[in-house]
């Protein structure tokens, strides 16, 4: 810090934080010309998918601020906003209110699936990640009980196209075609060329405008300070395990209605598999925006849905460009989705423990002092 | 007091949000509605269906029945407005018509004998319910299937 109370900008630094960054321009700057696409088509192509996953991603902000990591039980929100839209699809609620109606049906579902994942993430303070990956498996298997067993017999479902034809579950694919992209729709623009998808827009602007508002709150404050240093929080009286739970609610639901915006702009639901990699793929792409496992920001969410789906685009192009094998970059992409998460990881346990060491060494150091007086 | 108020607020917010839900359920329920230009026989009337008749709903073309066709349309909420343009024979000059009907909630697919409705029929006469006919297929696999998102490597 300089006198004016500045951080002096170091450049060592900055280039180690905005290294998975850095890493995916320069992929993305060597792949594009390979791929043949046209300026054009990648930008609809970017802002169709900022507007497809920009919510998902905002949701995993909350748990980071209360210090939780990476939330991969994101996937709970998601199943709970699936079983809303396939509720409000039998129901036969098309457009906007049929939307509506799934958010708000999803909400509860997403209240108890967060209440009992932040209910366990308590119990496993410092592995929350790995629990919540875990969490999401399991809770699958009670969604694939409900979506594949219940729902038909148990959970009255009318509607024979959606039912599968033994008389009970969900069929693969459920069409939302009542609901086609009718948020992307409600307010049509198109600039040379590329559609604006301005009402989807509108709605994760107003989550970014509540996430900075709710940073400064009580809740969002208390959220910071249990991030930071639980025991401290817990000295000044903070209910940290209450605060990290409303965390966990909170994204799962942000996830919840996310999942129905993912999914009414593509327009059906693979009942059994769109929820399964969205976690991992979300945080993918956060970290791709340079965030990391104890910060992330707003900024971090666009960047990395413009690097990470530009990668993702161009990707198989570029790879039957270089091997004539456009599969080489589908593995490619899948690899780089897992290698970011990892490196991530790994980059977090790293700092973690150099600061452990710092931090002994101060001591140290403070303790030699001590006994030279 | 403090706690008072505070379930006070929540009761409010979870009521606003029925509500909500509520509403959702009247202005979003969809229909399908299927259009017919067929000769139809009831009460011992006969209504004669014209050559052409042309559907508009939201000033937007939806089909052009000729004698004897079936077009359809999708619609939300229970009034629906369409304007019917009548060619009684052929070469002979369209008419306009506008109609408004009120839909019953519980049919997603309604049947609509445009003649019978233009003849001034009752409702009974002019509106059916669509049954859909149920196809025996065989049982699909569940669990698979695939999105953007999907990874080569999957489940391995």
């Amino acid at each position: 810090m300089n006198k004016s109370g500045k951080t002096k900008f170091n450049l060592g630094s900055f280039l180690r934080r905005s290294s998975v960054p850095i890493m995916f321009i320069i992929i993305c700057a060597f792949c594009i010309p390979l791929s043949g696409l046209s300026p054009s088509y990648l930008i609809n192509e970017i802002v169709t998918r900022m507007g497809r996953n920009a919510f998902l991603i905002l949701s995993l902000l909350i748990p980071i601020m209360a210090g939780m990591g990476l939330n991969f039980g994101m996937t709970l929100g998601a199943m709970a906003g699936e079983i809303g839209l396939i509720l409000a699809s039998d129901w036969q609620i098309i457009g906007i209110p049929g939307m509506i109606l799934a958010m708000i049906l999803s909400i509860p579902i997403s209240i108890l699936l967060g209440l009992f994942c932040g209910k366990i993430l308590n119990m496993a303070k410092g592995r929350e990640m790995i629990t919540s990956y875990i969490m999401a498996f399991f809770i699958n298997g009670v969604y694939l009980f409900v979506v594949l067993y219940m729902m038909g017999s148990v959970i009255p479902i009318k509607h024979n196209n959606i039912k599968l034809p033994r008389g009970y579950g969900i069929r693969n694919t459920v069409s939302l075609l009542s609901m086609r992209q009718k948020l992307d729709n409600l307010i049509p623009l198109t600039i040379n060329g590329v559609k604006i998808p301005v009402a989807t827009f509108i709605v994760i602007a107003v989550l970014c405008l509540f996430i900075m508002w709710f940073r400064r709150t009580k809740l969002g404050q208390d959220m910071r300070a249990v991030g930071q240093d639980m025991e401290v929080a817990r000295d000044a009286g903070i209910n940290v395990e209450r605060t990290r739970i409303i965390s966990i609610i909170m994204s799962t639901i942000l996830a919840g209605i996310g999942m129905i915006i993912y999914l009414q702009n593509m327009g059906n639901i693979a009942t059994y598999s769109s929820h399964s990699q969205i976690g991992m793929f979300c945080i993918a792409a956060l970290l791709v925006g340079g965030a990391s496992v104890d910060k992330a920001s707003i900024g971090n969410v666009f960047l990395g849905v413009i690097l990470f789906h530009l990668m993702f685009i161009v990707a198989p192009k570029a790879g039957a460009a270089i091997t004539g094998d456009s599969m080489i970059g589908e593995y490619f992409r899948v690899f780089v989705s897992y290698a970011v998460i990892t490196i991530a990881l790994i980059m977090y346990e790293t700092s973690k423990r150099k600061q452990k060491k710092m931090g002994g060494e101060a001591l140290r150091q403070a303790q030699l002092e001590e006994e030279k007086k | 007091m403090k706690s008072k108020r505070k379930l006070l607020f929540r009761l409010i917010a979870l009521l606003l949000i029925i509500g909500i839900a509520a509403w959702m359920f009247v202005i979003g329920r969809g229909h399908t509605i299927y259009f017919d230009n067929k000769p139809l026989e009831a009460n011992g009337e006969t209504y004669s269906s014209p050559y052409q008749i042309q559907v508009l709903v939201d000033g937007e073309s939806v089909c052009k029945l000729k004698e004897g066709d079936r077009g359809m349309a999708t619609t939300m909420g229970q009034d629906f407005e369409m304007i019917l343009a009548i060619t009684q024979e052929k070469d002979a000059k369209k008419q306009g018509v506008k109609v408004s009907l009120k839909l019953p909630y519980n049919m997603d697919g309604i049947i609509i004998n445009l003649p019978a409705l233009l003849g001034g029929a009752s409702e009974d006469v002019y509106r059916s319910e669509f049954i859909q006919t149920v196809v025996e297929e065989d049982d699909e696999q569940a669990p698979t299937g695939s999105d953007e998102f999907e990874m080569p490597m999957g489940d391995e």
